[in-house]
């Protein structure tokens, strides 16, 4: 089990969702409104006067074998319109209940 | 949920909720009536006080002078003035504007109960009057008749003046210019003699031979039968056989010594209408009424009218309040269809696309319908006022649309799907679109305080262009994002038509964005080399601020004249007549333009009220004259008003003559005059300096006609009893003045019925006995002996001028001698003139003068107009201090206001136009207007100095990335008001000076704007820096230490 977490732009909330509905993968928990900056490019999205932008989160927990073909779908999201920014990272869960 | 994403949610729910606003607003636009002007409430409350017997100087004394001491003391009241002529006294009240007349009404009634007592015995209880602009005429007909003339009075009176009073709003409807019809019974005063009769006798004889007596009830068998005595004359001519007497057993008839004519009442004022004799009818409207619809149901009818009246008998129409509305109303709706149309195309030209620029052009209908549900609320009308605010209003509606759809194309641009890109782009923008709506507001709301003549016409714009703003930033948050969401494309395709029409408007503006960006760079680095630019642009225009000509209303051409010609005082009516006809003759071949000219000569009776209520005597002319459309003749109302002056001056017969541009209608429209009151109590002595005064007025170049208020003294007989005499042979002075009467003037001895009609029977002297003062001394007045003594034993008959009606304002005796302004100059110039000839002026002591009229109106006006702006300017800075959260940026924004200044003082100085009240609106408005592109390119310019940009980067980016937007908005609301500033139509001269103050003043401050708001930026924005380095550098060597 990992856990995928995707911090993009507001606009990408329905598309990701789309990504997920396409790959079977049901669970999911969204941050409405979420703040922050890119490591190396990109806008800020701080949600105040200078970057009126902002964010949203999605984190969810998939099965090892589907975290490639997810990531894969994503990317090619992100390359399609790279002004609006989009990341996901892959972390471990080690429990869960 | 905020109101954008639902909207972008729900977009059927969104789009029926705009639907329902234009069906809502559609149908009050059906039941809105239309008139001039927004309803202007009454503000005057006319006193009028009889005592009869009188004389002028009596009722002064007597009458009006306790009457003005009680009723100075009611509230709010501005003038008091007052005029005393014989028999009455007229005092009129009036009062600031925006009070409640009902409650100055009581006021008034109270005060006067508490005087009345100490009134001398027999003055009448005074009455109270209230005249207010539904008291004007709306409709003047004109009659000719040929053959049925005499018969007319009955003829109107039947077929035409009932059917149009029982439409309904129609208030009283007026014959003038028509004699009634009057059984004279003229007597031979030799004959009578003779007989020893006199008229009074034959008076009561006709009297009582003129009866119809019921006698009873009488029962015949089983019948019960009336029993009644006809005796009333079926015609004229039977009289003639009445038995007045018998001498020598000889039965006298009436015929022995008079002669019976079924005719006309002597004197009368006729009416010549396109000269022609005929008559008028005046149809006045019933307070409240829509001018426009009665004044058409009435027209609608005439020609059923028409068709019941004798063939000879014509009706026409002399004048038409509501043509003049109509087509200015109709220039108006044409004026808003321009409007729109180059509105959208400045759009079309910016955005180079159809959809965007549908989507935007659709926030304009929606918002200005709402303001038609507004104005049936609120119970008011399509007015001059009303339609000119949404005139100014098309051009300002859809600059907040543009910002949202501006930002969400951005949004898309960068790959935002449509959907969410109207969401989030409407979030980020929606604080600085209210924000910029807010500083309109706090514009046009405060015009809804104003108090005074303008606080009457500019409350309905206030609200109107208020509502207007806030249903269209409503439409632009929820409207404009829904179609957004729904109709934007992420790539648009364009045709080869569209991209070869926009290619190069898109080359061209993207050359005008990167060359504003070097001059922006430039001049931030060459600051005070701007300021200074800056302020020799300013204190130059300044410098012709002297230049600018001021007045209060311009002339409103509406096509109408009416000129009041006066002779010599006691000229008869037959010379009156014969002049009125040559001026006649004369107007009609020197001037095409009229096509319905009708004059009214000699004495109003008595119970005509619309001609009793102005001037009337048997040397006075009236003409009404109508010329055709504004549009369809060359000369203007006033050019053609002065060549009139011109001609009327060449006629020695005239003493004075006023020719009255608009038709004398008064209050706005009018043509404009400065009037002088000159206040003092001796006779002589005012005259005097009146005289002296319209002399020098006369050979001023700015002044086309000097009119003087007070009337020179009438010249009259009057018969002095010697009351001794009286005495002796046992008359008195009330018998002896009635045998007068009688004989001259007529006794009415009965009344003639004819189908339902009564008509007056007068005894009297035949005319040609009664044309020399010998005629008079011979007149036999008989005791209660039965003896006849003749007049002249009694008394004398003198001749005595008799003093005119003294007018009295505010307590003091004054004078009005009131200059009307030649074409080509503002009331300015001639205010200055008329002040250098009063101070050159010699005032005998107790003696001073004021300028009033339009003048004062002007002055007040002005007054309120300018505390107004500055209140205004304080409440917009208030707001974008509350946007900015900041004092200086705001500050900095304001520098675009003198600017506004400039551009106002060239276009008044460049086109010559007068400064008024429009104008001042215009300026006023200005003041919200100029201050948005600052705060468009300040809040971009901090915005990217908060990312990390320095001063200059920061201004040209902010610069070239805002450019456009402001020049968008700016072309809208410019483009939006040359309309109004070309406009030629029917009552254009009102709003044009409007339209051009705000055309002139946003362009040339947008331009001066765009250079100076961003170097003022930058120059406190660098004090800001250097300042905070040196504190730091401070606090580096304090640390060091």
């Amino acid at each position: 089990m990992k856990a995928v977490l995707i911090t993009c732009n507001q606009a990408y909330y329905e598309e990701v969702v789309a990504i997920m509905d396409g790959l079977a993968i049901r669970g999911y928990t969204y941050w409405d409104q979420v703040r922050g900056r890119g490591s190396k490019s990109g806008e800020p999205r701080f949600g105040s006067h200078a970057w009126p932008e902002m964010n949203i989160a999605i984190i969810s927990v998939v099965d090892d074998g589907s975290v490639d073909g997810f990531l894969d779908e994503l990317k090619k999201l992100d390359s399609q319109r790279e002004a609006l920014g989009l990341r996901a990272f892959v972390l471990p869960v080690e429990k869960a209940v | 949920m905020s109101l954008y994403s639902s909207a972008v949610k729900k977009p059927i729910t969104t789009v029926l909720v705009y639907v329902a606003i234009a069906i809502l607003g559609l149908f009050s636009l059906t039941r809105l009536p239309i008139d001039l002007y927004p309803d202007i409430e009454q503000n005057a409350i006319m006193v009028i006080t009889s005592y009869p017997g009188a004389s002028a100087a009596d009722i002064e004394t007597n009458v009006s002078r306790p009457l003005e001491n009680v009723l100075n003391s009611v509230s709010d009241l501005k003038h008091i003035t007052s005029e005393s002529k014989e028999n009455i006294s007229i005092i009129s009240l009036e009062f600031e504007y925006g009070i409640d007349i009902e409650v100055a009404t009581n006021d008034v009634r109270d005060k006067l109960d508490m005087v009345t007592t100490m009134l001398p015995d027999e003055v009448e209880n005074p009455m109270i009057f209230k005249f207010g602009m539904d008291d004007i005429p709306i409709l003047i007909l004109s009659v000719t008749a040929d053959q049925s003339f005499q018969a007319l009075y009955k003829i109107l009176d039947d077929k035409v003046v009932n059917p149009i009073n029982r439409i309904s709003g129609v208030g009283s409807v007026s014959i003038s210019g028509v004699p009634e019809r009057e059984i004279q019974v003229y007597c031979d005063p030799y004959k009578l003699e003779a007989y020893n009769m006199s008229i009074e006798t034959i008076a009561a004889i006709i009297g009582q031979e003129n009866r119809n007596t019921p006698a009873g009830v009488m029962d015949i068998g089983s019948n019960t039968y009336s029993l009644r005595v006809q005796g009333e004359f079926t015609e004229a001519r039977q009289m003639e056989d009445i038995v007045i007497g018998s001498v020598d057993g000889k039965n006298i008839y009436l015929r022995d010594v008079a002669r019976v004519e079924d005719r006309t009442e002597e004197r009368a004022q006729e009416t010549y209408n396109n000269g022609i004799v005929g008559g008028m009818i005046v149809v006045q409207k019933q307070s409240g009424g829509n001018s426009v619809a009665i004044s058409n149901e009435v027209i609608e009818k005439l020609p059923e009218i028409q068709k019941d009246l004798p063939s000879d008998v014509k009706i026409g129409i002399i004048a038409n309040t509501s043509d003049n509305i109509v087509n200015t109303i109709d220039s108006l709706e044409e004026t808003i269809a321009v409007t729109f149309v180059l509105v959208i195309l400045v759009v079309l030209f910016f955005l180079g696309r159809w959809r965007a620029t549908f989507i935007i052009a659709l926030t304009i209908p929606v918002s200005l319908v709402g303001a038609f549900i507004y104005l049936l609320a609120s119970g008011n009308s399509l007015n001059i006022i009303s339609l000119s605010s949404l005139s100014i209003a098309i051009g300002m509606v859809v600059d907040d649309a543009i910002v949202v759809l501006e930002n969400v194309t951005t949004h898309i641009e960068r790959g935002s799907r449509p959907k969410q890109a109207a969401v989030f782009a409407t979030n980020e923008v929606a604080i600085s679109v209210i924000a910029s709506t807010l500083t309109m507001l706090a514009v046009f709301l405060p015009l809804t305080m104003i108090t005074g003549m303008a606080g009457v016409m500019f409350k309905q714009l206030g609200w109107m262009v208020s509502i207007i703003m806030i249903v269209s930033t409503a439409c632009a948050l929820s409207l404009t994002p829904m179609l957004c969401s729904r109709m934007l494309r992420q790539n648009p395709k364009r045709g080869k038509i569209q991209s070869a029409v926009f290619r190069p408007i898109e080359k061209f503006l993207d050359a005008l964005d990167r060359g504003y960006g070097t001059m922006l760079d430039w001049c931030a680095r060459h600051r005070w080399a701007v300021v200074g630019l800056a302020v020799l642009v300013f204190s130059g225009s300044m410098a012709l601020s002297p230049l600018v000509k001021t007045e209060f209303f311009p002339t409103n051409d509406n096509a109408r004249v009416s000129i009041d010609i006066k002779m010599p005082i006691g000229t008869r009516m037959e010379l009156a007549k014969e002049l009125a006809s040559r001026i006649n003759d004369r107007f009609v071949e020197d001037y095409p333009e009229i096509i319905e000219i009708s004059y009214t000569v000699g004495q109003a009776d008595a119970d005509n009220t619309y001609a009793s209520l102005s001037d009337n005597g048997s040397h006075i002319i009236k003409f009404n004259i109508r010329l055709t459309s504004v549009e369809e003749r060359e000369r203007g109302l006033t050019y053609i008003c002065d060549l009139m002056r011109y001609d009327l001056a060449n006629y020695p017969e005239i003493v004075t003559y006023q020719v009255m541009a608009g038709g004398g209608m008064g209050g706005m429209g009018g043509q404009s005059s400065v009037d002088v009151e000159i206040y003092g109590y001796d006779f002589a002595q005012t005259d005097a300096v009146a005289a002296s005064l319209r002399e020098r007025l006369s050979g001023l170049e700015s002044c086309s006609e000097v009119n003087i208020s007070r009337d020179e003294y009438i010249p009259e007989y009057h018969v002095e009893f010697d009351r001794e005499k009286l005495a002796m042979n046992g008359l008195n002075l009330g018998t002896a003045s009635t045998y007068l009467r009688n004989r001259i003037n007529g006794a009415t001895a009965s009344y003639y019925r004819e189908e339902g009609e009564e008509y007056d029977i007068k005894v009297r002297y035949a005319p040609q006995f009664r044309t020399s003062i010998e005629d008079i001394e011979n007149i036999v007045i008989y005791n209660s002996l039965g003896q006849g003594i003749k007049l002249r034993e009694l008394g004398e008959v003198v001749e005595r001028m008799t003093p005119p009606t003294i007018e009295r304002k505010d307590r003091e005796r004054v004078i009005t001698v009131s200059a009307v302004v030649a074409q080509g100059y503002a009331l300015s110039d001639l205010v200055a003139a008329s002040s250098d000839i009063l101070e050159g002026m010699d005032m005998p002591s107790g003696i001073s003068y004021e300028i009033g009229g339009s003048y004062e109106d002007q002055q007040d006006t002005f007054g309120d107009l300018i505390i107004l702006m500055a209140l205004i300017i304080v409440l917009v800075f208030i707001v974008m201090a509350a946007q900015f959260e900041s004092l200086m940026d705001p500050f900095v924004i304001m520098f675009s206001i003198p600017f506004a200044f400039t551009g106002v003082v060239l276009g008044l100085v460049i086109t010559g136009t007068p400064l008024g009240v429009m104008a001042m609106i215009g300026l006023i408005m200005l003041m919200g207007i100029v201050v948005k592109n600052g705060i468009v390119l300040i809040d971009y310019t901090r915005l990217c100095r908060e990312r990390g940009m320095g001063i200059i980067r920061a201004v040209t980016t902010a610069g070239r990335s805002r450019l456009r937007p402001v020049l968008m908005t700016t072309l809208t609301t410019v483009l939006g008001m040359v309309p109004m500033a070309a406009g030629t139509g029917e009552g254009s001269e009102m709003w044009r000076s409007m339209g051009m103050t705000v055309a002139w003043g946003l362009s040339v401050s947008t331009l001066i704007t765009l250079v100076i708001v961003p170097v003022v930026y930058s120059i406190f924005e660098g004090g800001k820096i250097r300042r905070k380095r040196r504190r730091s550098l401070k606090r580096i060597a304090a640390a060091a230490e």
